[in-house]
Parts: structure tokens; C-alpha cells; sequence
């Protein structure tokens, strides 16, 4: 394993002498943290969500890369603007590494549009899930739950001001050190990934990982059931509890979660999905079937 | 205790900086001011009286102690619940908890803004893709911020300082109109939607096997009923089993 990677790194070398090196400093890369801790979600959508919010904070990394090369600029933006999603401060670490693979790039390494935005895609939902739960999930709960019995009583030190303070320090400590991380393990690790077994086992891990916690999170949160009941001679027949619970648990919530799947899978826009899903709530809402 | 049209505008300003994506406290500021807990202290604050304000925040916050927002879905509007709960329920002086039973139907009318400005801001992404082909990062930026938060800014402050300015009797009698079925509709529409934000991220994943590992967390948490963080450690082990084993043969076979 470490022969192969002293090998590639002897491959490289040559390759990036010949370009004048773009090195990134640490300014443009702090810059691009706070740029995404603020504006991540100001353009949040249902198209493409955060992909703007990507370009705005990479952009000090774009100038100092690609100011005096319009093509690759071009290319870079257009690069980015794929649908992105993810928990800015946890997921951090994906826009770290994507850092370090925009500069390994803008330095002549073999690193295609794709193998960015795969690498982005493919740690985007994994992170997503662990990180709002950790975050939205867990902290906030924790955070509300002790200061809420001192605001309840009018302590406003102990109740709200406690909980912005604590809530601030421990979220953005934790996207910093997510986001660096990120662009440290990005530069060093980026020919080992590149060349060696650690992409596809990520990519691998991601995927599988992934899944199983938003499945997990659809059944907490997608909420649909039947208030339907018909009479069957005496006996009242509930369709919710007499039938669908008994078939399989949570069967409305699964099947309306791989509706939106399969629509999206058949290249619908989340727009159209979105009217078709409010459109299915608001008949079978309006006729009391769910 | 009457709003002063002043006071209304400001209430909107708080309901609009904890509104998901307003970033001038950053994201992690939203999610801080957006808790009724935080906004009713705010509220209070515009009010004169803070103390009391914390005091309506505490008790607003409690049905949406476990509330979460995740992958584009915004499930209740919190701080629509937090800022006019607390003002109303000030202004017309009633308890705190009749102060809750008002917020939470305004949590679910709220999500209508939230729809609304997820589906505007589509426009100003497809004006940032015309900015990408000429390599134009700087208007990237412009739209990424400007466009979409005034536009978010019309859409909370108005809304938010009208009801505040004409007090809980306009408010109660938009709720009491909706109630039975509308309000149901409302409901029903605001559990499906989650699913939207789910799909979105399942269709991201795209691996091999993802509706099969999905299936898998589905059924754990609808059965076990236990929380996502179990789940999320059952997931890795689940993943570290399947990656060792599925890129063993794949290199077998390579």
C-alpha cells in the first residue's frame, strides 16, 4: 500500500513542475468557511438547494485559481452549479476536500468535473443525515431541554442567551474544524484517493450508510395515515389500524416517499414532484383517505 | 397592551432572521433565533417587557422541542409560531398555553412562506446557470444573496407585521376559518412533503442497492422505534460489513 503511494506521488511530480503552481493560502480557505457559514443557505431552492450557496463560498478559491483563465472559470462555475445538498456544518468537510481537489486541479492533476461532484454527491447525503442528526437532531434538543426550564421562569440569561451561546460556539467549532479537516485530509489524501482503494471503499460506505439512515429519518418524518373506516356489519372496520398496520408498518409513509423517488428517477423536476405531492395531500386530504 | 405599527415591522425583522437561509446571523443563527424559545425573548424585548416575552417563548417552544428541518423541508414554521405567539399572546394578555394552542395552527400556515420562497428562488438559479456560461462569478453572487432575500424579506416581514399590527382577533378568525378541513389538508400536505427532501437525497446517493438499504432503515425505525442515532450506528456496521465484503469480490474479480 505505502509503495503504491510513493510511486504516485513520483508520477505527479514532474506533472506539477511544469504548471506554475497556484498554491491556495490558508486566507482564502478560512474565507470560504465563514462565506458558507453565513450565506449557505440564501438562495436555498427546491431545484438545486445549496448550489449556489457552493459557488459563493468557493468563490476567493475560484479568483485565486482561476482569475486569469476564463475557460476554466466557465468551467468551474458550471461545475458547481449541480444540485448540492447537505448539512453545512458537518457536511463542511465535503467543500474541504472539494477545495484541495479544485487547487490539486488548477495544478495539473488528473482530476475530472466528475470525479468532483461524485466525490461532493456521494458524501453529501451520508453527511446530511449524520450531521442533522447530531445537530438538529440531538444538540438542539439537549441545548433546549436544559435551558428551557430557567426561561419558562423568566431567566432570560439562563434560558435564551445560554442557549445561543452554547448553540453558536459548539455548531461553528464544529464546522471549522469539519471544513479544515476536510481541506488537510483533501491535500494529502487526494493522490492516495485518487489512485488507491480509499474512493471506491468511501464511495461504497457512503452508499450503503446513506440509505439506511434516510430511511430511518422518512419514517420519522414523512407523516401520512388513513382515517378511513367503513362498517362491516357490527363491527367497525378502521383501514389504518384493521388493515395497513397489520400489513406492513408505516406502508402510506413508504409508498409516498417512493413515489417522489421514482418521479425523480423518471428525470422529474422536484418542482413538478413537489406539485404532483401536494396535489395527492390535497384530494386525498379534501376526501379524508389520508 | 396595543403593537405600534414600529414594533410590528420589527417582529417581522425578527421573524425574518430566523427564517431558514436569511444569512446575516449565519445558518447556525437562524436555527438560534428561529426557536421560539430565542424569539420570544426577542419578541418580548420589542415589547418592553423581556422577561415576560422569555416567559411566552418557553412555553411556545415546548410542542416543537424536537422539531427538525432536514433536506429542504421545513415541516412547521417555528419562528412564524415563536414571534406571533408571543406577541399576540402578550398583547391580548392571555396564558401562556393559550398563547401555544394560537401557535401552532400559525406553524403550520407558516410553511406556506417557506414554499414559497423555496419555489421563487428556482428563478434566480436559472439566471445563475446564464452567469456560468459566461463565467461571470460575481453575478453568481448578486443573485445568490440579493434577489432571494429581498424577496424572502417582502415575504416575512409583511405577512408577520400585518398580523402583529391587527392583533390576535384577525388571526383567530383567519385559524378559526380554517379549521376542519382546510386545517386537515394542511396537515396531510405537511407530512407528505418530507418525503420530497428524502427522495431528493436518495436519488443523490445513487449507489448500488440504495433502495434495498433504505428499505432496511425504514423498517428498523418504523418496528424498533427506535431513535436515529442507533439507527445511525446499526447503519455503519451494516456499511463496513457490506463494503468489506462487496469490494473483496470485486477485486476478486478484477
Amino acid at each position: 500500500m505505502s509503495e503504491k503511494v510513493t510511486d504516485v506521488e513520483k508520477q505527479e511530480l514532474p506533472s506539477e513542475n511544469k504548471k506554475d503552481a497556484v498554491r491556495l493560502t490558508k486566507r482564502e480557505v478560512v474565507r470560504s468557511f465563514w462565506r458558507w457559514t453565513f450565506f449557505s443557505h440564501a438562495n436555498y431552492n427546491y431545484e438545486r438547494l445549496q448550489a449556489t450557496g457552493v459557488i459563493h463560498a468557493l468563490s476567493p478559491v475560484f479568483k485565486h485559481l482561476y482569475g486569469n483563465d476564463e475557460a476554466q472559470m466557465k468551467e468551474a462555475l458550471q461545475r458547481h452549479m449541480q444540485f448540492f445538498n447537505t448539512e453545512p456544518h458537518f457536511g463542511g468537510a465535503i467543500l474541504g476536500m472539494t477545495i484541495a481537489m479544485e487547487e490539486e486541479k488548477a495544478n495539473g492533476a488528473p482530476i475530472t468535473s466528475e470525479t468532483i461532484n461524485g466525490l461532493k454527491t456521494g458524501l453529501m447525503g451520508p453527511l446530511a443525515g449524520i450531521g442533522d442528526t447530531l445537530w438538529q437532531g440531538t444538540l438542539i434538543p439537549i441545548l433546549l431541554s436544559f435551558t428551557i426550564g430557567f426561561a419558562s421562569k423568566g431567566n432570560i440569561l439562563m434560558g435564551p442567551v445560554l442557549f445561543a451561546v452554547l448553540h453558536l460556539a459548539i455548531i461553528w467549532g464544529i464546522g471549522y474544524w469539519s471544513w479544515m479537516q476536510g481541506y488537510n485530509l483533501g491535500k494529502e489524501g487526494i493522490a492516495k484517493v485518487l489512485q488507491g482503494s480509499l474512493l471506491p471503499t468511501v464511495m461504497t460506505f457512503a452508499q450503503s450508510m446513506g440509505p439506511i439512515v434516510i430511511g430511518a429519518l422518512s419514517a420519522t418524518f414523512v407523516k401520512v395515515s388513513s382515517p378511513l373506516k367503513f362498517h362491516l356489519g357490527k363491527s367497525m372496520m378502521k383501514v389504518q389500524s384493521g388493515i395497513l398496520d397489520k400489513l406492513v408498518l408505516g406502508l402510506l409513509p413508504l409508498l409516498i416517499t417512493l413515489l417522489a423517488y421514482y418521479l425523480l428517477k423518471r428525470k422529474f423536476k422536484p418542482t413538478t414532484v413537489l406539485l404532483i405531492l401536494v396535489i395527492v395531500g390535497l384530494v386525498g386530504g379534501i376526501f379524508y383517505i389520508i | 397592551m396595543t403593537i405600534h405599527l414600529w414594533q410590528a415591522f420589527l417582529i417581522g425583522v425578527v421573524y425574518y432572521l430566523g427564517q431558514m437561509g436569511s444569512p446575516w446571523v449565519s445558518l447556525a443563527g437562524t436555527h438560534t433565533i428561529m426557536r421560539p424559545l430565542v424569539n420570544g425573548a426577542l419578541v418580548g424585548l420589542i415589547m418592553g417587557d423581556p422577561v415576560k416575552g422569555t416567559i411566552y417563548g418557553a412555553a411556545i417552544q415546548l410542542p416543537f422541542l424536537a422539531w427538525i428541518g432536514a433536506g429542504g423541508s421545513v415541516p412547521m414554521d417555528t419562528a412564524l409560531a415563536g414571534t406571533l405567539g408571543t406577541a399576540l399572546g402578550m398583547a391580548s394578555n392571555v396564558s401562556p398555553s393559550v398563547a401555544i394552542t394560537l401557535a401552532v395552527p400559525i406553524s403550520l400556515i407558516g410553511t406556506m412562506i417557506w414554499v414559497l420562497h423555496m419555489t421563487v428562488d428556482i428563478t434566480f438559479v436559472h439566471m445563475a446557470d446564464a452567469a456560468a456560461e459566461k463565467g461571470n462569478l460575481s453575478r453568481i453572487n448578486f443573485l445568490h444573496v440579493w434577489p432571494p432575500q429581498i424577496t424572502m424579506f417582502i415575504f416575512s416581514v409583511v405577512p408577520a407585521m400585518l398580523a402583529s399590527y391587527f392583533g390576535a382577533g384577525p388571526v383567530k378568525a383567519v385559524i378559526g376559518s380554517l379549521n376542519g378541513t382546510p386545517l386537515h389538508v394542511l396537515t396531510v400536505i405537511g407530512g407528505i412533503l418530507p418525503a420530497l427532501g428524502i427522495a431528493m437525497n436518495l436519488r443523490a446517493m445513487n449507489g448500488k442497492g440504495t433502495l434495498v438499504f433504505f428499505l432496511l432503515g425504514f423498517m428498523i425505525a418504523v418496528y424498533s422505534k427506535l431513535p436515529i442515532l442507533p439507527i445511525a450506528v446499526f447503519a455503519v456496521i451494516v456499511a463496513y460489513i457490506y463494503t468489506t465484503l462487496f469490494l473483496k469480490n470485486g477485486s476478486e474479480n478484477a
